[in-house]
């Protein structure tokens, strides 16, 4: 053994010493290399990272490590909604039956049944708020008429409503001058002018005095419509066993409000969602403004972006305008004035202006004095925990569905709170998504026969369907009663408190969790308790679905999260493209610098084999050159990496300058997590491509004979 | 028993479309401590039978046993061996390890051949390096020394691990006539004091004159084998 010891030592002292004598090619090659090991680091610390965050992503926000779905759907399952808008998926007949059957493989901690969806919500505007806060001070007044305060508030909401009819005049003059008078609609614009006319005229508030309860039934039916801003957006949402929901997601938390109590109808608004369409537009630009400044360094006067915000901004406050009513408005301008630092009498108007008069210099203090001041004074969502709000999707049937929800609260996921991608996900009660997405839960078919009975309805079969429309024979009528004709306030308003009561009843509602879970789901998400154990838990998912003769598909996270995942895909293949074309490239020159090395020694190698060195021995002389230089410069290249790593991460990390990074890096900047494992890796590849590169000037090398060392005399 | 046999030995090889017949039927046996010389013209195929003592190169037909191995029989492994543990190689060109010091040039056979340690090795080394009187050199790089001085190194490396033969092609080809007597002188001292056999190629009467034999080739055949006390 002492004979390939000391062979090992002359092996590798020759090897060292040929190093430093052709340090040029010893330089080039070790750059190479050096290179080479940085771009892994960096590259393998980043994907690692982006992998990791896309993970905490995927599994806290709505992924889990497995999903499941019925296995007949038309389309796949993407969590976070693909190309053309979310999964066509049939439902889940029985949830309450999956859960059972997949309850008892090992490893699978929890199933939590969900319905994601698209749907439209209604969003209230300005004469909407106004006229709930009018409503308010009459409900006050006629519980205590001699309340002075809300007769004080009362005079402020009527002065406000007042403005805002005005205001609405003028839109609408402005709307029919570009109308056609002739056109089809023209009949209900006559009506809607004559509603505004009456509004508007001066003998409406008197009137309103005697009879305030239907002056405001007036107002919400007839005039709040014609507000040209109130309209619906889009929501998205998963419908789930909230409770279940909340404790599976660690990432889930209730941001503002509360959580839905259990078993309760209700949703989670999300926060981010709340952020960018719910939000005063003001307040978002503000918001938007101060993020690009504070995370990206944008400055206004430099970025073209900022200053159309700044010019939106200061276009928007009218908004702001409508929502307060004069006493409000009064209290703005006593707080404003100070805080700009302007003259006594000046307006609210001026005093916006002056406010959203944004530079670079004002525009901290600004934005302070606009959340301190006036933002208290503001409705800043459109939407406001405690609402109740109204959401309609298309049914299973095509024909559009309603459910009133109440809103408890935001909900934001901890880390990507600002992603588009989750961070707009709502979360809705299972019941209410039921509802919503056409089938029909026990409550809905009381309803149904509560209405029927209402409204005189007999139960048409198809076979008598024609024959009750055309009267043949059948004597019976559809409707007994029709009640469009004559409306009198009084019956309305009657219609009004039923159907509060009606939906109070079911806002207070708390379902058992056999009624949350025997329904229909769309997908299903489960957690594991070993997460690692991914693979084989997803065979015995599968295994324990088919045996149950469920018709159901397993996929895991990364699956599931539809393009999301695949954009990560996409990265990995760039990164491993470049390193490819980049080792590739290396291949060649260490090759080549190596072959000259090989040739350049032909006399030196053929003499040690002459004296009696065995072949192995000069092509591991070779080798340990290769490996050498390119364990030293790798190491070197890793550690530059490593350093690389750090200063990206003594910057802040790498910022998420979109939504979709947001969500891949799991929150606002990718700070790149140094493994050792990558830098492991980083330095087998390195050494493995320099091994290969080396490998056929050391088969030169070992072809050399002894005999081409000998002088030839000859 | 003789050291080398070479018995009916030919060698053809190609050089560039032409046959060439480097030896043609040579039948040579060389006595253990004898100290021969192979002498001919350019040509005449003495590197080439060098080569095939020197267990380098095998021959197209014959025999050559080497040490009583039949080298035609021995793997490209047991060759090197056999040039490891029985041979020493003293080059025309010197052919020294241009990173290693002479110190280390010369010990490194020894470290090939393992064995003995670290101060073994030194004394041996030391030794050699004083019976070819460069041992002041001990820690100089080959390009830092005289021709001769590189060639004493190369004889001090072919003897390091006392071999039991010793070859020598054109030893004393680019030396001054001076620096190759020493040259002969040293291996002569050799040849007698520790029996080692040698066998070197020249053309160089004077070299000739100190070996106790001369070999004479002439176109792939021996052409004659004489004692040299006759012509000294």
């Amino acid at each position: 053994m002492s004979a390939r010891l000391d062979a090992t030592r002359v092996l590798l002292r020759i090897a060292f010493r040929n190093l430093v004598a052709s340090r040029v090619r010893t330089v080039i090659i070790g750059l190479i290399v050096l290179v080479g090991a940085l771009i892994v680091v960096v590259g393998a610390s980043l994907m690692e990272s982006i992998d990791r965050g896309m993970r905490t992503s995927i599994q806290g926000s709505l992924g889990g490590q497995l999903q499941v779905y019925q296995s007949t759907s038309e389309g796949q399952l993407e969590l976070y909604g693909g190309l053309r808008g979310e999964s066509l998926l049939d439902p889940i007949p029985d949830f309450a039956r999956v859960k059972k059957v997949l309850s008892k493989v090992p490893n699978v901690k929890t199933i939590v049944p969900m319905g994601i969806d698209q749907a439209l919500v209604a969003t209230g505007n300005a004469f909407d708020v106004t006229l709930e806060r009018l409503r308010a001070d009459v409900r006050r007044l006629q519980a205590n008429p001699r309340d002075g305060e809300a007769r004080r508030g009362l005079e402020a909401r009527q002065a406000h409503v007042r403005r805002l009819i005005a205001l609405l005049d003028q839109d609408l003059r402005q709307a029919q001058v570009l109308a056609d008078p002739d056109g089809r609609d023209a009949a209900l614009r006559k009506a809607q002018r004559a509603d505004l006319d009456r509004a508007a005229a001066p003998e409406f508030w008197p009137a309103f005095e005697r009879d305030r309860l239907a002056g405001l039934e007036f107002l919400e039916n007839k005039i709040a419509p014609l507000a040209l801003d109130s309209g619906f957006t889009f929501i998205r949402y998963v419908g789930t066993d909230v409770e279940a929901f909340m404790k599976a997601f660690d990432l889930a938390e209730v941001a503002e409000g509360k959580p839905i109590p259990p078993g309760r109808r209700g949703i989670l608004l999300g926060k981010q969602y709340a952020e960018e369409w719910l939000k005063l537009k003001n307040a978002r630009r503000l918001d938007q403004i101060k993020d690009k400044r504070d995370r990206f360094h944008a400055r206004i006067a430099s970025s073209e972006e900022l200053q159309r915000w700044v010019k939106d901004t200061r276009s928007r406050a009218r908004e702001i305008l409508i929502q307060l009513d004069p006493l409000q408005a009064a209290e703005a301008e006593r707080r404003l004035r100070p805080a700009l630092k302007a003259p006594q009498g000046e307006e609210l108007p001026a005093l916006l202006a002056r406010l959203f008069d944004l530079d670079d210099a004002n525009f901290d203090d600004h934005y302070r004095i606009f959340y301190e001041q006036l933002a208290p004074l503001l409705r800043l969502y459109q939407i406001s925990v405690g609402d109740t709000i109204t959401i309609k999707a298309p049914g299973k049937t095509g024909a559009f569905n309603a459910v009133n929800v109440k809103v408890y609260g935001f909900i934001q996921f901890k880390g990507i709170e600002k992603s588009g991608i989750a961070g707009t996900t709502s979360v809705m009660d299972l019941q209410s998504f039921r509802d919503l997405y056409g089938y029909v839960t026990r409550d809905k078919a009381e309803e149904l026969a509560k209405l029927r009975a209402q409204m005189g309805a007999t139960t048409v079969s198809r076979e008598e369907a024609e024959a009750a429309l055309f009267g043949g024979g059948a004597s019976a009528p559809l409707v007994e009663t029709t009640r469009t004709a004559a409306i009198d306030d009084a019956s309305l308003l009657a219609g009004v408190g039923e159907k509060r009561k009606a939906a109070q009843a079911l806002e207070t509602r708390a379902y058992t969790q056999e009624e949350i879970d025997g329904g229909v789901a769309l997908n299903a998400a489960i957690l594991l308790d070993d997460p690692s154990r991914i693979r084989e838990s997803q065979a015995a998912v599968q295994a324990a679905a088919d045996a149950a003769g469920l018709k159901l598909k397993v996929v895991d996270w990364e699956t599931a999260s539809g393009m999301v995942g695949q954009f990560v895909l996409l990265l990995r293949g760039i990164l491993v493209f470049a390193l490819v074309v980049f080792f590739g490239v290396a291949l060649v020159i260490i090759n080549n610098a190596m072959v000259m090395a090989a040739l350049q020694r032909v006399k030196e190698v053929g003499t040690m084999r002459a004296i009696g060195a065995q072949r192995r021995f000069v092509v591991a002389m070779l080798l340990v050159e290769i490996v050498a230089v390119s364990l030293v410069f790798g190491v070197a290249g890793a550690a530059l990496g490593g350093g690389v790593v750090a200063i990206i991460r003594a910057a802040g990390g790498i910022p998420a300058t979109t939504d979709l990074l947001f969500f891949l890096f799991s929150g606002p900047a990718l700070l790149p997590h140094l493994g050792v494992a990558s830098v492991a890796a980083s330095l087998i590849l390195v050494v493995a491509v320099a091994i290969a590169s080396a490998l056929y000037p050391a088969l030169i090398a070992m072809r050399v004979t002894p005999v081409e060392a000998m002088s030839m005399e000859d | 028993m003789s050291i080398i046999s070479v018995r009916d030995v030919s060698k053809d090889y190609l050089l560039g479309k032409t046959q060439v017949h480097a030896l043609r039927g040579v039948t040579l046996t060389v006595e253990r401590g004898e100290f021969l010389s192979v002498a001919g013209p350019s040509g005449s195929g003495k590197t080439t039978l060098l080569n095939l003592i020197g267990c380098v190169d095998t021959p197209t037909t014959g025999v050559v046993e080497v040490a009583g191995r039949d080298t035609s029989r021995l793997t490209e492994r047991a060759l090197t061996d056999l040039r490891l543990h029985q041979i020493g190689f003293i080059f025309q060109s010197f052919n020294l390890v241009q990173v290693l010091s002479v110190f280390q040039n010369v010990e490194f056979p020894l470290l090939l051949q393992g064995g003995l340690t670290r101060a073994e090795r030194a004394v041996r080394v030391q030794g050699l390096l004083e019976a070819v009187g460069i041992r002041e050199y001990g820690r100089h790089r080959p390009s830092e020394l005289s021709g001769g001085q590189r060639q004493r190194v190369a004889v001090a490396r072919a003897l390091v691990t006392r071999p039991a033969l010793v070859l020598a092609d054109e030893p004393t080809a680019n030396l001054d006539s001076q620096t190759g007597q020493n040259i002969i002188d040293l291996m002569r001292e050799m040849n007698r004091k520790d029996g080692t056999t040698f066998v070197f190629s020249t053309h160089d009467p004077k070299v000739m004159a100190h070996a106790n034999a001369i070999v004479r080739i002439a176109d792939g055949v021996v052409a004659g084998r004489e004692p040299v006390g006759a012509m000294a």
